[in-house]
């Protein structure tokens, strides 16, 4: 396989590969290195923090006791930044790299934000679990967990007085897309929806008094449905494996949609909902590795930053710091936006945005200070202020370069650049790279990352 | 690295410092296109129930409705016979007294969209509810009228829909002087010396290459203008209150921009409304109440705009968590010294008669409100930047 098709597919379907993996596999054929990808990954590895420290709040403990719910509250939200920074880790070490690709991806689909972290660290789990798996299935799954539960307020819907908000966002966001159902179809499925609960440990409860059992009429069809009726009712639309496929398309490929692809994906798809397989078609197709698709997609911010870090390894000291990246970046894991979840593409990037993506590898990996720490007023002479030498780092992080050293060993400083970035380059970006001095491997990566065709994937 | 040798360099490369002509071409653009008048924009985010802020308070439908969430009569500053404001907006009913306000009832559109973030979407690009579009009425006004970033501000760290245009895009800056300092350094601006026009051409790289182009000579602009300024005024010490000096400093220091856009975040109320709700009125009408006294000092109250609109309001009838879910068409605050309607612009519309969710149905379409304000505040032409004839309105 060519080594350009081989970077394509990792950074794809993966986060990148370091060069001496690449030397590794470079006679293989796609057949085998993608069937070694999904081999890595049909092992799932949960993704879990030390919490015995919280172990005493249960539902006898915390149940009708407001003190103690505020405390764990407060001290769940703390454990979700060591969780955020345990996933960053988990993408930068992992060797289920499809699997955890896959879990990200799905993470700003079934997009759910929640302050109680033993339900969160399940939810996050599960998205793994089924990451690969069946999707009708997992559509069921989602539906009954509490993280979801809570987000789109369906705990509160009941036959007495339904709440719509899931049946919408499932049918919206998560199954077929705006416009592919009516007012009535939501109204009616809200409705086989109710009952649905939880209890503070984390399992689902079906309340039973609160259920709807009456008949309810959803596309055209009339019966006493519950939930996984429902989400069955949707999979027989063509359009749910679409919508899917689309969505899969674009993050995988390109954003610019090819329709015949995507129907032909559909097709695959709405066979048997298996995520593994169509998954397994696109890599093995012909056009994934047509040279329109290599480095023509925007990283996100977390693939940027991930990149960056299993290039060059990088130890953050402080959960604080890795949060404070992926704010500045527009991206921080566990925290959505809202329920359409992130964008992406162009969307990432702004005026803002660009500046820090060019900055962060000097501010990781040289000890370059960020101008976005605020110094108070700043009356006194600007350019004393940006010259004088600080102390104080933007991020504490420990940097590995001898691993780096040893990875690169095989490759000249002239092949950093073809291993490093993805994109063609212009004649303006091969003069510039012609101006860098290349007496250092660990200057010349960085000066590479500082480049706007790293940003591209 | 060695830090300081990339300092040496990028001495060297800006002393060799090459305008590339696109930046040229984009700094000697005119401005007189400009006139002076200002639109501030709010948005109000997750859906604020218009209901529960101005209040029918001898309305039985609403109490009906809402039994447990229903602001009681004694509880609501009368503003008529039939309104009266929510508790928490004190500051805002003075305003009203003052006859610096103007409150639009029953703003939405046909078919009113129930998601978040689409009827965002629908608000921010002025689109009917079957329309996708990828620009908001803020964009394409500095597509047409505007010609360098700044034109539109978002008090942000990120930039929405609504400041995004075909070729022009506004810019979000939080505080000007971090926007500033992070655009002078030496890494972008080496890149910049050596970016090319065939980069242009590609589809997201070149857009890459165009933001960090525009970014710079923007944040260099902003940050001049913003250190000159001086604010006076004390404001509440929450998020949104600082968004509004910001933006109060920026109009002070005769910054060309146009128009401003933020947003208060939080509306969406399905359980637990009442503490919830009074909390984030309190916010805005405080805020709102500085930031007006701040202009009025500045002397720039005059020639400014204030539009405070949600996305949707929300169900008539409350649900089981003592909240309420996602409506249709609600209210919009029309903040200013020259309005020729101060007061109730319109009659709330029937709690009895709604639409097929139990919504209230809209009476004014909001791009109406846009056209007007593009038409008679603005003074341009509201039909290029809104694609259609919208009937103007008389509030300015």
């Amino acid at each position: 396989m060519k080594v350009q098709h081989i970077q394509h597919l990792y950074q794809r379907l993966g986060f990148g590969i370091v060069p001496n993996q690449l030397v590794q596999i470079t006679n293989k054929d796609r057949h085998q290195i993608v069937d070694e990808l999904f081999y890595k990954s049909s092992s799932m590895t949960n993704l879990s923090i030390d919490t015995t420290d919280l172990d005493h709040y249960t539902s006898e403990t915390v149940i009708g006791n407001k003190k103690k719910l505020f405390e764990f509250r407060d001290k769940s939200k703390e454990k979700l930044k060591a969780y955020n920074l345990a996933w960053i880790e988990r993408l930068i070490n992992t060797n289920e790299a499809l699997r955890e690709r896959m879990t990200l991806f799905w993470a700003n689909h079934f997009v759910c934000r929640d302050e109680n972290v033993f339900h969160m660290v399940q939810y996050n789990n599960i998205l793994r679990e089924y990451a690969l798996g069946d999707f009708g299935d997992f559509v069921k799954a989602i539906s009954k967990e509490p993280s979801m539960l809570k987000y789109l307020n369906n705990k509160q819907n009941r036959k007495q007085k339904p709440n719509e908000n899931f049946a919408r966002e499932l049918m919206e966001l998560f199954m077929l897309g705006e416009s592919h159902y009516s007012e009535e179809d939501i109204k009616e499925s809200a409705r086989a929806f109710t009952g649905y609960n939880n209890n503070f440990e984390g399992e689902f409860v079906f309340r039973r008094m609160h259920h709807d059992y009456g008949f309810k009429t959803f596309f055209g069809s009339t019966g006493r449905y519950n939930g996984d009726d429902i989400i069955d009712i949707i999979l027989e639309q063509k359009q749910c494996a679409r919508f899917i496929c689309k969505k899969i398309y674009s993050y995988f490929v390109n954003e610019t949609i090819d329709d015949a692809k995507v129907e032909e994906l559909t097709s695959i798809f709405y066979k048997d909902y298996n995520i593994e397989k169509l998954m397994r078609h696109i890599f093995m197709s012909d056009w994934f590795y047509q040279q329109e698709h290599i480095g023509a997609k925007i990283k996100s911010p977390i693939e940027f930053l991930v990149g960056i870090c299993r290039t060059v390894p990088v130890t953050f000291e402080s959960s604080m710091d890795v949060l404070k990246i992926q704010k500045l970046l527009g991206q921080m894991l566990l925290n959505p936006p809202n329920v359409a979840g992130w964008k992406g593409g162009k969307n990432w990037i702004d005026s803002n945005t660009i500046m820090i993506r060019l900055k962060l590898p000097s501010i990781l990996l040289a000890n370059a200070r960020i101008s976005t720490k605020e110094k108070g007023e700043f009356e006194d002479a600007f350019e004393a202020y940006i010259t004088k030498k600080r102390k104080n780092k933007f991020v504490n992080v420990t940097v590995d370069w001898e691993t780096f050293e040893k990875q690169f060993a095989d490759y000249s400083i002239n092949e950093l650049q073809e291993l490093l970035l993805l994109p063609k380059l212009s004649e303006g970006t091969k003069t510039y790279l012609k101006t860098l001095s290349k007496s250092s491997k660990q200057e010349y990566c960085v000066q590479l990352m500082s480049l706007p065709e790293y940003q591209m994937c | 690295m060695d830090r300081r040798h990339f300092l040496k360099q990028s001495t060297l490369a800006s002393s060799l410092f090459f305008v590339p002509n696109f930046i040229k071409a984009f700094e000697s653009l005119p401005s007189h296109t400009l006139g002076f008048k200002r639109l501030v924009v709010i948005q109000l985010s997750g859906g604020n129930d218009g209901l529960n802020t101005i209040i029918p308070f001898n309305n039985d439908d609403y109490y009906r409705n809402r039994p447990t969430i229903g602001i009681s009569k004694s509880d609501v500053l009368r503003a008529s016979d039939d309104l009266g404001f929510h508790k928490s907006l004190l500051p805002l009913k003075k305003l009203f007294d003052q006859g610096h306000l103007t409150i639009i009832n029953n703003v939405g559109y046909p078919n009113p969209n129930r998601s978040h973030f689409r009827a965002t979407d629908i608000w921010q690009t002025a689109s009917n509810s079957n329309q996708y579009w990828q620009t908001g009425w803020i964009g394409r006004y500095l597509d047409e009228y505007g010609n360098k970033p700044f034109n539109a501000l978002e008090i942000d760290d990120s930039l929405s829909l609504a400041l995004k245009g075909h070729k022009t895009n506004g810019i979000a800056v939080k505080n000007p002087y971090v926007l500033f300092k992070t655009s002078q350094d030496p890494y972008f601006k080496n890149v910049l010396n050596h970016y090319q026009d065939e980069h242009l051409s590609e589809h997201n790289l070149g857009y890459l290459y165009k933001t960090m182009i525009t970014a710079e000579s923007s944040a260099k602009y902003i940050f001049e203008k913003h250190k000159t300024a001086v604010s006076k005024q004390d404001y509440p010490s929450n998020e949104f209150a600082k968004q509004m000096k910001t933006t109060a400093k920026l109009i002070a220091s005769n910054i060309e921009t146009k128009v401003f856009y933020s947003s208060l975040d939080g509306f969406d109320t399905h359980a637990g409304q009442l503490n919830s709700q009074a909390r984030l009125l309190k916010t805005y009408a405080e805020t709102m109440e500085a930031f007006v006294n701040d202009l009025k000092q500045q002397g720039t109250f005059n020639d400014t705009l204030i539009v405070t609109f949600s996305e949707f309001g929300r169900r008539v009838k409350q649900n089981a968590a003592n909240g309420t879910d996602h409506g249709a068409a609600s209210n919009v605050f029309i903040i200013g010294n020259q309005l020729k309607t101060p007061g109730f612009y319109n009659n709330l519309a029937s709690l009895s008669d709604l639409d097929d969710n139990g919504d209230l149905k809209y009476t004014i379409d909001f791009r109406s409100i846009y056209a007007t304000i593009l038409d008679k505040w603005l003074a341009v032409d509201d039909e290029t930047i809104l694609n259609t004839s919208f009937q103007k309105l008389n509030f300015i």
